[in-house]
């Protein structure tokens, strides 16, 4: 099979065109804009989807698609490529931004949605190019173009909550940008270079003070994003203000962004570095899995309750970091391949379940945990009370869903290893997990409804009710297909994490030259 | 409050910062200047006008066409990005000569992208000014 | 600007954005942003090789010979200009979202029957609400994080 490499651009163009497009259809009263809005981001999103289908299976094939922009030779232009690694976050990104558009227009109010589904798409723009970008300073741009669009979305309501939490996430957002900004203007003067491949080349040979520099510069960068420990404290005081549906995308994609970034850039530009750090991984991962844990049973409303375990499940992933940095090439390919499957996971369960916990919000008038509120929701809506208890269960860890797979992959490497302590944590942490979920179940969904609390939900009639459940049932899908057939699902996080850890195979895809042309004369940079 | 020496400064200003606006966008092809620059420089008119009108005539008469702008101007911007794809790559430029009587004018697809960005700026910056400037804002109802 | 001055300079920059970050007041939130972002800024500038009056762009393609010394690295000045564009974007919103917050706080208070009900952002049950009492711990994060300048600060 055979892709052509100009299809990557499909990616950012199909969800910037028909953002663009959509913003042009505004002015034209209010439900008629919305309408066409809604359709052309549709139409983008599955474009999008279909785009990301032939890249999954070509790069799961071993091939590495290289897109040079603007014809430029490679550190010179901006370099675009998709290997499994990529391919597969495109994959399930495109799939979540699907499934959260038919959510949205299930759940949204009419006169909130002028412009949200562009700035969706807007979102989906920034987050698939930071997945299928090769260039340092591109990275930082398209984390920026997706930060806006957050920012637009998370405060669009204009409620006061909303706007005090997006302040938070627009500072700490920001500041984690001006630290990467840094790091590269650190990386441009040591390396004389942004593109990956050719520092892939460089900077291991850098003095390593300015290594450890530019590791710890992109460490906090990227883990502010990711919301690890010390560093997450924006993501509980931001994400439950939003509409559902932009909490659900955030929970899916923002922090697994950030992930992804660890994932790419440490393997392939820090080798011998992270192997130093393992430990120093380790007791982040551990960290961020307690305390995540630990502030979602101590805080009380739903959607603050899934937004901490967001950070706690962050912390597995990370989990699966520290095995990948080990010199053992078997043991760190098992190790990254366990944490991509769980970045996966996440994706498809986090979206699903903060999705059914919003229209579990929705459907009760409220998010609170501590009254009597939301209780018997089973018997007001039971289909969702289903599809949340899939979800819960899936995120606990439970058979046969891939966070069952995806915690005994983890659990494997670690023991296979030998490091018992994060083992041991990971184990604690999936049973306060379970806790927590019997917890929401047993005050939102058990019981009896009360008489009093009884609210007309905003998503009764039937066409909202399909259109909000069904994209959850779907993510839902994908979660146990990954559970019950793990077999074949788990060759491909193998294969990505294998050309993940393949530094010369990168380099090579890439061809990086080392000698500028100019003029007919040529001669050697640095 | 609107104010008589500033709606005079303002028929004689706005004018003249489109002008200039113009003039930047064009210069920008080969000099310092560009869609940016433009931008902004156009926008100040609109502030202008919000100082010297009150933001609410200002409001009424441009609100309606910010969001289509910015949604014009990024269409225009990817637009010349994927145009490249003529010549072989995305981003790679496109260039034309235009006979205008004795002039020959060039150009080529970054006018394209500059036009693309000037819109942008434009309507993003005039809804920012119109969002600081609201009337209504310390007055309890 | 040698290399000293400038890294005098970056660092004066971000000393002076992180004491403002942390005051509690918005306004000198943003200003300490806008700062540590010009820090930034000067630190990417000083990425390639400081020279005085040299412009970034050959000057003659005819009689260059492949002599570097002639021009200076566009690069940082690209990056840097990519970089105030960002910022001042993402500034400019930050303004307008403090300003939208203020204007609303002198609306309606912090009171809890304000339509600012936390789970309910987009105010789509509000309505619904409005029969019952309210419960404290939906409110919870209308805090006062952002606190109003005190009338002894304000002056």
């Amino acid at each position: 099979m055979h892709v052509d490499p100009n299809w990557l651009a499909a990616f950012i163009a199909a969800p910037g065109v028909a953002a663009s497009l959509g913003l042009l259809f505004t002015g034209w009263g209010l439900r008629r804009s919305v309408a066409w809005q809604y359709r052309l981001a549709l139409i983008g999103a599955l474009i999008n989807f279909a785009v990301s289908v032939p890249v999954l299976l070509v790069t799961q094939a071993g091939n590495r698609l290289v897109l040079q922009m603007g014809l430029y030779q490679a550190p010179f232009g901006i370099t675009v490529i998709a290997d499994a690694l990529s391919g597969l976050m495109l994959f399930f990104t495109a799939l979540v931004a699907v499934t959260t558009l038919i959510y949205a227009r299930g759940t949204l109010d009419d006169r909130d949605r002028l412009n949200f589904y562009p700035l969706l798409l807007l979102l989906i723009m920034g987050v698939n190019g930071a997945f299928l970008t090769g260039d340092m300073f591109n990275l930082y741009v398209f984390f920026e173009v997706l930060l806006v669009g957050s920012f637009a979305l998370l405060t669009l309501g204009g409620q006061i909550g909303q706007i005090n939490g997006g302040i938070r996430y627009v500072l700490l957002n920001m500041l984690a940008s001006t630290f990467f900004l840094a790091a590269a203007g650190v990386i441009y003067g040591t390396a004389g270079t942004l593109n990956m491949a050719q520092l892939a080349e460089r900077l291991p040979q850098a003095p390593p003070s300015v290594q450890l520099l530019i590791a710890g510069l992109l460490m906090i960068a990227f883990s502010t994003k990711a919301g690890l420990f010390p560093l997450f404290f924006w993501l509980p005081a931001s994400y439950h203000t939003a509409h559902p549906a932009v909490t659900a995308l955030f929970g899916g994609l923002l922090t697994k962004l950030g992930v992804y970034t660890l994932f790419r850039i440490y393997p392939l530009l820090f080798p011998e570095l992270l192997q130093e750090w393992q430990g120093f991984v380790f007791v982040v991962a551990a960290l961020t899995m307690i305390t995540g844990i630990f502030g979602a049973m101590a805080v009380n409303t739903m959607r603050r309750v899934l937004s901490f375990h967001i950070i706690s499940q962050v912390g597995y992933m990370i989990m699966g970091l520290g095995l990948a940095a080990t010199g053992n090439p078997a043991m760190a390919t098992f190790g990254l391949a366990a944490g991509i499957l769980y970045v996966v996971h996440q994706m498809l369960v986090k979206t699903a379940i903060l999705m059914a916990g919003g229209a579990a919000e929705l459907e009760a008038g409220s998010g609170s945990l501590l009254r009597e509120r939301m209780m018997g929701l089973r018997q007001r809506a039971p289909a969702l009370a289903v599809i949340f208890f899939i979800a819960a269960m899936s995120l606990a860890g439970l058979p046969p869903s891939s966070g069952f797979v995806s915690k005994l992959w983890l659990l494997q490497g670690a023991i296979d290893a030998g490091h018992w302590a994060i083992a041991a944590v990971s184990l604690i942490v999936s049973l306060f997990t379970l806790m927590s979920m019997l917890r929401i179940w047993q005050k939102a969904f058990w019981g009896y409804p009360k008489a009093e609390y009884q609210v007309p939900s905003p998503i009764a009639t039937p066409s909202r009710q399909w259109l909000t459940l069904a994209p959850i049932a779907v993510l839902l899908a994908f979660s146990l297909w990954i559970g019950i057939f793990s077999g074949p699902a788990l060759q491909w996080f193998d294969t990505a994490a294998a050309q993940a850890l393949d530094r010369a195979g990168y380099i090579q895809a890439v061809s990086p030259t080392n000698t500028i042309e100019y003029l007919g004369g040529s001669y050697d940079a640095k | 409050m609107p104010e008589l020496y500033l709606r005079l400064l303002d028929r004689v200003l706005t004018p003249i910062l489109l002008v200039l606006a113009a003039y930047l966008f064009l210069r920008g092809h080969n000099e310092p200047g560009g869609g940016f620059i433009a931008g902004l420089a156009a926008a100040s008119a609109i502030q202008l006008q919000i100082l010297s009108l009150g933001d609410e005539p200002v409001r009424r008469r441009y609100a309606r066409f910010l969001h289509p702008m910015a949604g014009l101007g990024l269409f225009i911007a990817l637009l010349s990005a994927i145009l490249g794809i003529l010549r072989g790559g995305y981003f790679s430029s496109l260039w034309g000569k235009v006979q205008l009587g004795e002039v020959e004018l060039e150009l080529g697809t970054p006018l394209l992208f500059d036009l693309g960005v000037f819109l942008i700026v434009f309507s993003v910056i005039v809804s920012f000014l119109l969002a600081l400037s609201r009337q209504d804002e310390g007055k309890t109802p | 600007m040698s290399g000293l001055t400038a890294a005098i300079l970056v660092g004066a920059l971000f000393a002076t954005g992180a004491y403002l970050i942390l005051r509690r007041d918005p306004i000198k939130l943003i200003l300490g942003l806008t700062m540590v972002s010009y820090g930034v800024n000067v630190l990417l500038f000083t990425s390639s090789t400081l020279r005085k009056g040299i412009p970034p762009v050959i000057a003659d393609k005819k009689t260059f010979t492949g002599d570097i010394s002639q021009f200076v690295d566009p690069l940082p000045q690209a990056l840097v200009l990519t970089a105030i564009v960002i910022s001042f974007g993402i500034v400019a919103f930050l303004v307008v979202l403090v300003s939208r917050r203020n204007m609303l706080v002198e609306q309606y208070g912090k009171a809890p029957d304000a339509p600012t009900a936390i789970n309910d952002p987009f105010g789509a049950t509000a309505h619904y609400l409005s029969g019952l009492d309210a419960d404290p711990d939906d409110y919870e994060w209308v805090d006062d994080t952002f606190r109003e300048p005190a009338q002894s600060e304000r002056s």
